[in-house]
């Protein structure tokens, strides 16, 4: 009882929203892909839920709020997709249309980050482009530059680094 | 600051990569962990501008390289790591002393060859009678004749040991009558062997099986 009253105490709804939804955002368009159009409307769906449980009580603090969140976000995620290739097996996808704004913001921020890649040194362009461009395995990266694979993670590691400095 | 043990499951994740267990376990994860998920989200940007927009990023150095072509000496080079060249390299040298220095060097005796039964030197001996069936005794057996003063020697065999044996100078024998151990019903084979008059065998026959069958 005493734990029930401290959770509640403890879960605020407002940090539900805020923390949370880039999380189950993430994790939904992961799943569902970006491109799916329904997929903010199952997020919107997924947090309704998730504050509905916890009014009722149904969060007892026996996993951590993160765990809960994560067990509604993935059945719902199961839900959709089961559903959706029931009804829509041959539907086509409507096409979609994101918001101008965000439109603008994302292709700034894009070739914000393309010109900081391209002043980064060729050492860390180049695990860059074998790695994510060219999709080889680390080991692979690793042979080609003749680096210990560890030092491929290290090597991406450091040019994310370097990425946030020069943004 | 000490990394979380997860962090190096990301770039699997995001490559999909990672086997269906660590995914789930990496998923749970960030739920609880706001430090992997900023890294998570910031990788995601990174990884979906260089796939998106890589050919223009990279264009000046490796796309064009790439597009040039690898030169033939790059292909045969990039084909193998250094020290699998080495390991090659090596294994071939000690093919090329093993093939010219120590075959030729061998004390190999010259090839000795022998003529056994199986080998033959002239036509083989065509079996007559009896062959496959016979509904009455087979009391004499012919085959055809390979020329003048040969001795032909002829087995009946039965599960493969001899029953009898006899020579002749002829191109038949007839079956003494003491020797009338053949059986209704049971399968006999027999062969024909041909010896020049210096007694060098020069054909084989091949054994040829036969049944008896009175009753029909």
């Amino acid at each position: 009882m005493a734990t029930m009253e401290r959770t509640k105490e403890a879960i605020n709804i407002e940090e539900i929203c805020t923390k949370y939804r880039p999380i189950i955002s993430f994790r939904v368009k992961k799943s569902l892909g970006a491109s799916t159009p329904e997929w903010e409307d199952v997020v919107n769906e997924i947090i309704t839920n998730v504050l509905e449980k916890l009014k009722k009580g149904e969060f007892r603090g026996e996993s951590s709020i993160g765990t809960f969140i994560y067990t509604i976000t993935s059945r719902r995620i199961i839900d959709y997709i089961r559903h959706k290739s029931k009804v829509l097996k041959h539907a086509p996808e409507p096409a979609h249309y994101p918001d101008p704004q965000e439109y603008i913001e994302n292709k700034e921020r894009t070739e914000l980050m393309a010109n900081a890649i391209k002043k980064l040194k060729p050492k860390y362009r180049e695990v860059l482009y074998l790695y994510y461009y060219k999709d080889f395995s680390r080991e692979e990266v690793a042979k080609k530059l003749s680096i210990s694979p560890r030092r491929v993670s290290e090597r991406v590691n450091y040019s994310q680094k370097l990425l946030k400095k020069l943004i | 600051m000490r990394n979380c043990k997860f962090e190096e499951l990301i770039d699997d994740y995001l490559l999909n990569r990672l086997t269906e267990n660590n995914k789930e376990k990496l998923e749970k994860h960030y739920f609880d962990c706001p430090d992997c998920f900023n890294k998570m989200v910031e990788r995601d940007e990174l990884i979906s501008i260089i796939k998106s927009k890589g050919d223009i990023i990279f264009k000046d150095e490796y796309v064009t390289e790439e597009a040039k072509g690898e030169t033939w000496l790059e292909k045969i080079t990039s084909f193998l790591t250094p020290k699998q060249w080495a390991m090659a390299a090596a294994s071939a040298c000690l093919i090329f002393v093993i093939v010219f220095g120590v075959i030729p060097n061998l004390k190999t005796t010259s090839p000795r060859f022998f003529i056994n039964e199986d080998m033959v030197r002239g036509g083989s001996i065509t079996l007559i009678s009896p062959v496959f069936e016979t509904h009455v005794f087979p009391s004499q057996f012919e085959w055809r004749k390979l020329g003048e003063n040969i001795e032909y020697k002829i087995y009946i065999y039965d599960n493969g040991d001899v029953l009898w044996q006899d020579t002749t100078k002829e191109n038949f024998i007839v079956l003494p009558e003491k020797i009338k151990k053949l059986l209704s019903g049971e399968k006999y084979s027999w062969q024909v062997k041909a010896f020049s008059p210096e007694g060098t065998l020069i054909s084989v026959s091949s054994k040829v099986q036969f049944k008896i069958n009175l009753h029909e």
